[in-house]
């Protein structure tokens, strides 16, 4: 599926051009691997690969409620049953979607990994605006100036290059994608700022950008773009939100080369689609040619905190929704192609799988 | 009886002894800690930190006793068993804060929470303990976001911090003076005398013109000369800075005028920050080593001293639920 490299000849490392980034360290360029939390794997690797869920959700703040409390023993316990019935029904890898601010707990992670055999694959970025810190927003300075996309860029790229992340301790394995999203009434000036440094360091360090649509798909993605980050390099989420299916964002994205993801299968909440309807939207891409910009996924969550979870299981999409495709008359190819290939595709560092 | 929650246990408020009523450990603005340009080890922290409380420690030896009430709100790095083991080594007594330094720094988990949920919280954190520490808050911080106009969170934190004072008796403390109608409205209408409140860096650079001093004093409130050491002659003093003589001078304004007993004086110095670079050479001990001999200067008597920081502090920290006016 890549013919590029299928003869075997390694790609050139483009110069690198980036103004405000540090050079990326060696392993943040291997080619056809993806930075899982325990470290960099073959893509090949990967399997099924479900890329917008949640391990442990902690919505910012709920760690210091008094009525919370969060038992560890408990999560990993949760989590582990969860991830073991995903594997149990052909599942391979789990993508951790909410970026480095909403409960990634890496050592947890990388335990859970070790015990069940899936892949995790843990994300840096944040957004949209409502979910930052006052550090981000209201910084020590006269006048207060929000942070621009340069300094998230950094931020985030570091977390590619140099590793995630346990606050004030230490930094653990490379991202390895970078998640943001824009408020779903419309961007805000830091949800620009926010797209544009994950774009920017998605570019630098060659780890792929899922933004969560706001108000305007095609715009937020054309602002990843504008950051010189290829379309095939980034996912739009939440494409089976009604009104992004109403303002014919699946398709428009699809066409401008980025991925759609359809990355809320078994939710029923009245602002997505029914399961019924995400096949039809996924038939009708697969009928317009494409089949390689498919995502499905499920948001599922592990455990929350401080949020509604949802008590939707990572099988769900193999279990109930694989079977509704092929009712539907996807072809088990184009089913491997969106769940295995397209993910692995995404997921490689350099963009491409052999 | 009196009693004062610090972070080892409950005293009685004729222990503290000489107090720094608006001091940090650590400050830092939430989600500051995954910027690792910010990152310390532990070592460097104790390192930063307990030379400067065993020096408080000292410098406190005349009044008998050194208590630090450390300012930082939830969210802003506020980190109880460190606290407790800073406090059991150097013998500086801790208080602890409940409460948010402001809405700008409450997270979105706070931010979202109802009037009465944040009641809760402060009163959980006063009665019962902070987390799984043991350890329970003593004073309850509230502020205004930056602008220096009231925003509709932190008004929701001041009503809620009113009515956990009056149901804890914890006092409340200010980040910043400036907007002070709404807080005393509020105050007004929770029915909590305002001499449970002390509002903080009335003295700051930024905030002077922006503040009604006569409003907050006419109310029975207490006044903050708290950010004492936050020089504009130093070499790079921060924004909210001000000239020495000139904050001095204020300060003298008022203990002149006989209002000692609505007055209350700290430095508002971190020992080691959080989440920015701070302010070097700024230490809780400038009160020693700047400001007290600046006041006997002054011709302030040393009675005067005690008064502003013992008598004035212990009568503010000590517990009075259900306070008169």
């Amino acid at each position: 599926m890549c013919v590029k490299h299928s003869k075997g000849a390694p790609e050139s490392v483009p110069p690198f051009t980036s103004l405000f980034l540090a050079q990326p360290g060696a392993r943040g360029l291997d080619t056809q691997s993806v930075n899982t939390v325990l470290g960099p794997i073959a893509a090949s690797e990967l399997g099924v690969t479900l890329l917008s869920e949640s391990l442990m959700y902690v919505l910012p703040g709920a760690q210091y409620a008094h009525d919370i409390r969060i038992d560890r023993a408990e999560v990993f316990d949760a989590i582990a049953a969860k991830l073991l019935a995903f594997k149990a029904a052909g599942g391979g890898t789990i993508v951790d979607a909410t970026g480095m601010f909403e409960g990634r707990d890496l050592r947890l992670y990388e335990a859970l990994s070790r015990a069940t055999g899936v892949h995790i694959v843990a994300s840096t970025g944040q957004g949209p605006e409502a979910m930052l810190g006052g550090y981000f927003l209201t910084p020590q300075t006269n006048p207060p100036a929000p942070w621009p996309a340069h300094k998230f860029a950094d931020m985030f790229g570091r977390e590619v290059n140099e590793g995630m992340v346990v606050p004030r301790l230490e930094r653990r394995a490379p991202a390895g994608m970078i998640a943001t999203a824009v408020t779903v009434s419309g961007m805000t000036a830091t949800d620009g700022s926010l797209v544009r440094g994950a774009a920017r360091a998605g570019a630098s360090y060659g780890v792929p950008v899922s933004i969560r649509c706001g108000a305007d798909a095609v715009a937020e993605l054309q602002l990843a773009i504008d950051e010189t980050l290829q379309p095939e390099r980034i996912v739009m989420a939440d494409l089976d939100r009604r009104d992004a299916v109403a303002n014919g964002w699946p398709l428009a994205v699809a066409r401008a080369g980025a991925l759609v993801g359809i990355n809320h299968v078994g939710s029923t909440g009245a602002q997505y689609l029914s399961d019924a309807e995400r096949v039809a939207l996924i038939v009708a891409l697969i009928e317009a040619g494409h089949a390689d910009r498919i995502i499905v996924s499920a948001s599922a969550t592990g455990v929350a905190f401080g949020a509604a979870g949802n008590d939707i299981a990572y099988s769900h999409v193999l279990t109930h929704f694989v079977p509704m495709l092929r009712d539907a008359g996807v072809t088990q190819e184009q089913i491997e192609q969106i769940l295995i290939t397209n993910t692995a595709q995404l997921l490689s560092v350099t963009g491409e799988v052999k | 009886m009196t009693r004062v929650n610090t972070v080892l246990g409950t005293i009685s408020a004729s222990e503290l002894g000489f107090v720094a009523i608006h001091e940090h450990i650590g400050y830092g603005m939430p989600g500051c800690e995954l910027d690792s340009r910010w990152w310390k080890t532990p070592e460097q922290r104790y390192a930063d930190t307990v030379p400067k409380l065993r020096a408080f420690h000292e410098n406190t030896k005349p009044w008998g006793a050194a208590t630090f009430v450390e300012a930082t709100g939830i969210c802003n790095g506020r980190d109880i068993d460190y606290y407790k083991s800073l406090s059991d080594k150097t013998g500086v007594h801790i208080v602890a804060s409940t409460g948010f330094v402001g809405g700008d720094t409450a997270l979105p988990f706070f931010e979202q929470a109802s009037v009465e949920y944040l009641t809760d919280q402060f009163v959980h954190e006063i009665t019962v303990g902070i987390g799984d520490t043991g350890a329970k808050a003593g004073i309850i911080k509230v502020g205004v976001s930056r602008g220096f106009k009231m925003k509709e969170l932190d008004l929701r934190i001041y009503r809620a911090a009113a009515r956990a004072s009056r149901l804890t008796g914890a006092p409340i403390f200010t980040h910043l003076a400036v907007d002070s109608a709404p807080a005393l409205a509020i105050f007004a209408e929770e029915q909590l005398p305002c001499h449970r409140v002390l509002f903080g860096h009335a003295d700051d650079g930024v905030s002077q013109g922006k503040i009604n001093e006569k409003g907050i004093l006419d109310a029975g409130g207490r006044i903050g000369f708290d950010t004492f050491g936050y020089d504009l002659e130093l070499p790079d003093p921060p924004f909210w800075g001000r000239h020495r003589q000139e904050r001095l001078q204020h300060f003298l304004r008022f203990l002149n005028s006989g209002l000692v007993h609505q007055v209350l004086a700290s430095a508002d110095a971190n020992c080691s920050p959080l989440g920015w670079a701070g302010v070097k050479g700024h230490t809780v001990n400038y009160l020693f080593e700047q400001l007290i001999p600046d006041l006997r200067a002054e011709g302030i008597a040393d009675v005067v001293i005690d008064q502003l920081f013992v008598h004035n502090t212990a009568g503010f920290l000590a517990l009075q639920p259900n306070p008169q006016q």
